[in-house]
């Protein structure tokens, strides 16, 4: 009789474990294609190690988030009536089963709409109003998935749902199904968020990215929102485990600041997007399935290669800035103290060097993350359930991480000739529009 | 990246919530905001779905956010147990006098809500914005709404429905007398 239960090894969970239907998925063309789609997209320029992709992230993500389900409904650890009756009970088999398996999948495939390189750019190359959610949602929708699922014996409308939440998916919500996507994608201790901190952590050698998640998901819970005298359902934790959600709000701010916001790897983000909208047709990625599938970080590192061989390609000097790392250098960043004079200050130096040096010779990139929503209920010892921002510093402090970067970079080759301008005029250019 | 007069606009009500003495929590300013939108029409760069305690943006949640960690707005804790308010942060100031257009447009609309606001909690805000919604967003006939809300917060109870969808009447109605207009009734 053949093995129902396949593993895979993983240096962050040690073995991720799924069965013979599961691995089905794990095995379609959709799932595989994320072998060749890098987490950090061109973040290995700037830290070598940074070459994991998000198949490997993605089954983290399934690990977590069955993790997290099985501690959150653990007859144990429901504490309310109101919560008692939200969740599937365990001895009925079919709908606790049900879930978790819709959830595991949901997990699997929330990160298949990524395009090349994953985040880089997407706002500018895909049509207006469309995210790789969409993209994922259509392909959990697609012909080609109806099969997979059918032997998974779960509907993919309840996949797609979970899997991108509901910002992208125009359908209300109910009290479970939200519990479900938080688990997954929740701004504050969401699967996906842990996965992907620990890993790029692991990877990039930013040790500053990990925290204790063991004990983190021990201590999830569903909780009534009695903080805020209502009993909507949130997910939460007990007491115990407000120092690893501390700690992983910690390790997200350095990780933000480390690496995602690097200055070098976000300028590669900036040439790669330069790039690709000569490259490509229309100047965005198409939106058919079969065109998405098709496109991988390998085509589209074949093709920088081609152009920067190719001195007649529009894309050339784009394609070089990647290949022969002469990117753009940092000229000004946003700082507090500029900031009071005018708030606009990046704005207006960015405007007085185009006009200086050229377009071409100055780029800007302005972007605020999404910040961690640091309010959830904890459960305190005496049953009572109180806001997170009130049990601690950490959070209710937390003005310090600011996730927003805010700078204006010059070619290579006018970097000095451009600071010392900006030295002599900064205060005019600025001053002028206060 | 945010806009520094979207941001503007959020601070004023911020600023108008706390006059009158509501608890200015992020839930209070994401319904405010969804008020000031789907009743009065002030034109917002936020979209909303049903989710958490009744309509709820994203956007916004990510925009109150980056005003935190901007300087504009941060947390005040005041009690043990309940969420913490809203307050005007460090650099809200200077926010106010280089953007001051978008609040000085709308401080009537801004006024309206906030004194309607006053004293509401969480759960009876989650009740009366999930009525709107349930009016505007999804243009579901009267005679459905009440089970309409309980069937998708089925914590709120079906006289709490009703009552709900009374006080989203008399909202609209007199929005309609002090502006001449409600936006989407």
């Amino acid at each position: 009789m053949s093995n129902r239960t396949h593993e895979f090894r993983d240096p962050i969970h040690s073995f991720i474990k799924l069965d013979t239907e599961e691995r089905a998925l794990v095995n379609s063309r959709p799932f595989q294609r994320l072998r060749y789609i890098h987490q950090l997209a061109l973040s290995y320029l700037v830290y070598p190690g940074a070459t994991h992709r998000r198949f490997e992230h993605s089954l983290g993500v399934m690990d977590v988030s069955s993790r997290i389900y099985d501690v959150v409904t653990d007859p144990e650890n429901l504490y309310h009536d109101s919560i008692r009756e939200l969740v599937p009970r365990r001895s009925s088999t079919y709908e606790w089963s049900y879930w978790r398996r819709v959830l595991r999948m949901a997990a699997l495939c929330h990160d298949t709409g990524h395009l090349p390189f994953s985040h880089a750019a997407e706002a500018a190359l895909l049509p207006n109003g469309t995210h790789h959610e969409h993209l994922s949602k259509y392909i959990i929708l697609s012909d080609e998935m109806k099969p997979v699922f059918s032997q998974l014996k779960i509907k993919p409308e309840d996949v797609a749902k979970i899997a991108v939440g509901p910002k992208y998916c125009e359908e209300n919500f109910s009290d479970w199904e939200s519990i479900l996507y938080e688990m997954i994608g929740g701004n504050v201790f969401g699967a996906d968020r842990i996965d992907f901190l620990l890993r790029d952590s692991y990877h990039s050698g930013v040790a500053y990215g990990r925290f204790d998640h063991n004990r983190l998901i021990e201590t999830m819970r569903i909780l009534p929102r009695e903080d805020q005298e209502t009993q909507e359902p949130e997910l939460g934790i007990t007491r115990g485990g407000l120092q690893a959600a501390e700690s992983l709000l910690w390790a997200r701010y350095f990780i933000y600041t480390q690496l995602y916001f690097h200055p070098i790897r976000r300028i590669y983000d900036i040439h790669l997007k330069e790039f690709l909208e000569k490259w490509l047709d229309g100047g965005h990625f198409s939106t058919d399935l079969e065109h998405h599938l098709r496109m991988t970080d390998n085509e589209v590192m074949s093709a920088i290669n081609l152009a920067s061989v190719t001195a007649a390609s529009s894309a050339h000097d784009a394609a070089c800035r990647i290949t022969e790392r002469n990117h753009f250098r940092v000229l000004y960043e946003v700082n507090p103290n500029d900031q009071k004079i005018n708030l606009s200050s990046v704005q207006l130096v960015f405007e007085a060097a185009k006009q200086e040096f050229g377009d071409e010779a100055v780029r800007r990139d302005s972007y605020a993350s999404p910040p961690a929503s640091e309010d959830f209920p904890v459960r305190l010892r005496d049953g009572m359930i109180a806001s997170s921002l009130t049990m601690s510093k950490t959070f209710s402090d937390g003005q310090g991480p600011a996730f927003q970067v805010d700078s204006v970079f010059v070619s290579p080759d006018g970097k000095e000739k451009a600071k010392k301008w900006l030295d002599a005029k900064k205060s005019i250019i600025i001053g002028e529009g206060a | 990246m945010p806009e520094f007069n979207d941001a503007s606009l959020i601070l004023a009500l911020t600023e108008k919530l706390r006059e009158n003495q509501s608890w200015a929590g992020e839930t209070h300013l994401q319904k405010a905001m969804y008020v000031l939108n789907r009743v009065l029409g002030v034109q917002i760069p936020f979209d909303f779905v049903l989710y958490k305690h009744g309509p709820f943006s994203f956007d916004l949640r990510d925009e109150i956010g980056w005003m935190r960690s901007s300087g504009f707005l941060e947390w005040e804790v005041r009690s043990n147990y309940y969420g913490p308010s809203l307050k005007p942060g460090q650099l809200s100031s200077i926010l106010k006098k280089q953007f001051p257009d978008q609040p000085a447009r709308h401080s009537n609309e801004i006024d309206f809500v906030a004194t309607r606001f006053a004293g509401k909690n969480v759960a009876s805000l989650e009740r009366l914005t999930t009525a709107i919604y349930v009016m505007f967003d999804e243009h579901t006939p009267s005679i459905e709404r009440t089970a309409r809300i309980h069937s998708l917060k089925p914590h709120i109870s079906i006289p709490e429905a009703d009552a709900a969808l009374r006080e989203a009447d008399g909202l609209v109605q007199a929005a309609k007398i002090r502006f001449g207009r409600a936006a989407h009734a």
